[in-house]
């Protein structure tokens, strides 16, 4: 049903779809059950996100047993954004430090399993930036508007070859950190392996010659 | 939504038609089967993306089936589908225009982690051009500009989450094979010791002392 409005929508409205584009990511939620997708994060990055439970029924209000609760953390444990039992909602945070944010949904327990259908929309770096607002404050035209995002995500590309070198240059220091620590242990079993067999021999004799056997 | 779409139409004079459908590159969990779904508007939509399994803290043998991927089209027909992978890129044209289904489903009962990108690309035709008096040609030749930098950040995308895998790889290699080691030293240690008491005991009095 809401597919075929939605679509009617679009043949009406017809183009003047911007940019940052309403669509999104989509996933069901049985009851009873979380699921969380997570996104990895440079630090100082923007990031936007909102989301709401698909109605089944367009005319009805959501039964409590459809809401959802979210949240939204790091992966040091910080509470970015937490809601609970709502149907839909949206924060927005830059992130403070580099790494994994997760994004947890779950629906509440309910006897006859039911499935929520929640749609998801995260953007973050390049993609968050609200272009409608740059556009009012500025009053460029459409063109200028869409070279200035081209430019910005080239810019963020060229900053993502940087940090893939990095972290390529960290993986190698990782990499020759073990070979000569691999080294040095094979090493160390060898002394460990000569130094038991010694020390066997030399109690045994020892002990043999105090048995007065030898 | 519509009153989002509302506003920015009545903002913007000029119209644009290189949207660009975006899911930033997300990690979900997958125990058996997981879906998401995303919505096509136009037909002839390039879809692209690719995933990678990362592994769930466990290390993946040599003999572990990989995850099936399929893409089902809002009819109900599988448009695409990968089996026994650990991670891949795909492209394809949308057939028709509707909601959807991606779905990666892990034949094994440990949970993995997959990290997915999915783009749906637009680049408008002549058939739109014609349709859009706004729409210049040009408009056209930055359409096609955005698709080949977002191909670019897919790839990197791609990259750095096979990137991550390899991380993932190396320091359990690094931790295992030292706790390896330090495990081998030790049952050495203990195992000698325990010949040495076990010979002393034979040489004890109270077991035949003239056996031997």
């Amino acid at each position: 049903m809401t597919m075929i409005l939605r679509s009617a929508l679009v043949l009406v409205l017809l183009v003047g779809i911007l940019s940052p584009a309403s669509e999104s990511l989509r996933f069901e939620l049985q009851s009873g059950q979380t699921k969380c997708i997570s996104e990895d994060m440079k630090s100082n990055s923007m990031t936007v996100g909102k989301y709401h439970v698909v109605k089944p029924n367009e005319d009805h209000p959501l039964p409590d047993s459809h809401k959802l609760t979210v949240k939204v953390t790091s992966s040091y444990g910080n509470n970015y954004h937490s809601a609970e039992k709502v149907e839909s909602g949206q924060f927005a945070f830059t992130a403070a430090e580099q790494g994994d944010y997760m994004a947890c949904f779950w629906v509440p327990e309910h006897s006859p399993q039911i499935t929520v259908t929640v749609d998801f929309d995260w953007r973050t770096g390049v993609h968050a930036k609200d272009w409608t607002n740059v556009a009012k404050k500025g009053q460029v035209d459409a063109m200028e508007l869409e070279l200035k995002n081209l430019y910005d995500t080239v810019q963020s590309i060229h900053e993502e070859m940087f940090y893939l070198r990095e972290r390529e240059e960290e993986m190698q220091e990782l990499n020759k950190a073990t070979t000569s620590k691999m080294f040095w242990l094979s090493f160390l079993s060898l002394f460990l392996c000569l130094s038991v067999a010694g020390l066997q021999f030399w109690h045994l004799k020892s002990f043999f010659e105090k048995k007065k056997l030898i | 939504m519509e009153k989002i779409w509302g506003k920015t139409w009545a903002l913007m004079g000029l119209l644009l038609l290189n949207s660009v459908f975006n899911v930033s590159s997300l990690s979900v969990t997958v125990n058996d089967v997981e879906c998401v779904y995303e919505y096509v508007i136009y037909e002839g939509d390039t879809i692209s993306g690719n995933f990678v399994v990362v592994d769930h803290d466990i290390f993946w043998g040599s003999d572990h089936p990989g995850i099936d991927f399929t893409v089902t089209s809002p009819g109900g027909n599988t448009v695409h589908s990968l089996k026994g992978t650990s991670g891949d890129k795909f492209e394809f044209k949308a057939p028709r225009s509707g909601m959807y289904k991606f779905c990666f489903h892990n034949p094994y009962s440990t949970p993995e982690s997959v990290s997915f990108y999915i783009h749906i690309g637009h680049i408008p035709t002549e058939h739109d051009l014609a349709k859009d008096e706004h729409l210049d040609p040009i408009n056209v030749k930055i359409a096609e500009l955005r698709e080949a930098l977002e191909s670019v950040t897919a790839e990197q995308k791609y990259l750095k989450a096979r990137d991550t895998r390899h991380r993932h790889t190396n320091e359990s290699t690094r931790k295992r094979v030292i706790g390896y080691a330090v495990g081998e030293y030790i049952l050495l240690t203990l195992v000698s010791t325990l010949q040495v008491i076990y010979i002393r005991h034979l040489f004890s009095k109270s077991v035949a002392y003239n056996r031997v």
